[in-house]
């Protein structure tokens, strides 16, 4: 899965450490996923892209190597 | 995503209260075995079966307890060390903690079907004393090490 999160965030001039209190997790957590260490939960993922105003689809998009099993 | 069965963070602190005593306890027990009188007392045993005599049950009986005093200050306090809250616990630690979990799992039975295969009598029995306590200390070694690694990555990134 890709994102956008990095993009997004120096849209808004916030930072992974900001981004992460608005969201209530932590630093690592947000790193992850900008790294695309970690797969987030889908209430993260809204919770993500609601404090970006955008849509899910917006910031998270598939890729191919995500249907592979 | 709730992480279910965990304590609250402060019970961390509590764990270590316990832990440590529980360590120098261990090595004094190691190095003295039961030959410190101020822990013989009597004690309710369900099942005992002492060396060359038979097996009794419900009975009372004299015993060193400095292992037993060692035990339990060493399991509940690795307990609550392991599975108390991170500050801030969340989704992405509770996977790494599962993930932890599993491995200290597996290197735990690794080390000791090797032992069952390679050791024998009272070294054996030494083995499994020790085994009460490994598996939490290799989730706790395991778990703190995936979390340090998280917060240097941030670290390097700035």
């Amino acid at each position: 899965m890709k994102n956008s999160i990095k993009v997004e965030r120096a849209k808004k001039n916030i930072t992974q450490a900001q981004l992460a209190e608005l969201v209530k997790v932590s630093r690592q957590t947000i790193n992850a996923i900008e790294l695309g260490k970690y797969n987030l939960s889908t209430i993260l993922a809204l919770k993500i892209a609601h404090v970006f105003n955008q849509s899910v689809h917006d910031v998270f998009e598939l890729e191919e190597s995500d249907w592979e099993s | 995503m709730k992480t279910n069965y965990l304590f609250p963070n402060r019970f961390k602190k509590i764990g270590w209260l316990l832990f440590i005593p529980g360590i120098i306890l261990g090595i004094v027990y190691l190095i003295y075995q039961s030959d410190i009188s101020l822990f013989n007392i009597k004690v309710f045993a369900i099942a005992e079966e002492a060396i060359f005599s038979d097996n009794t049950f419900f009975s009372v009986s004299e015993n060193n307890i400095l292992d037993e005093i060692t035990s339990i200050l060493l399991i509940i306090g690795a307990l609550l060390i392991a599975f108390s809250k991170e500050k801030s616990e969340d989704e992405f630690i509770s996977i790494i903690r599962l993930k932890s979990l599993v491995w200290a799992t597996y290197v735990n039975y690794a080390i000791l079907i090797f032992a069952i295969i390679f050791i024998y009598d009272m070294t054996f029995f030494w083995v499994l004393v020790f085994n009460m306590f490994t598996l939490l200390v290799f989730f706790l070694v395991r778990f703190n090490w995936a979390l340090y690694k998280s917060k240097k990555q941030i670290s390097d990134e700035e």
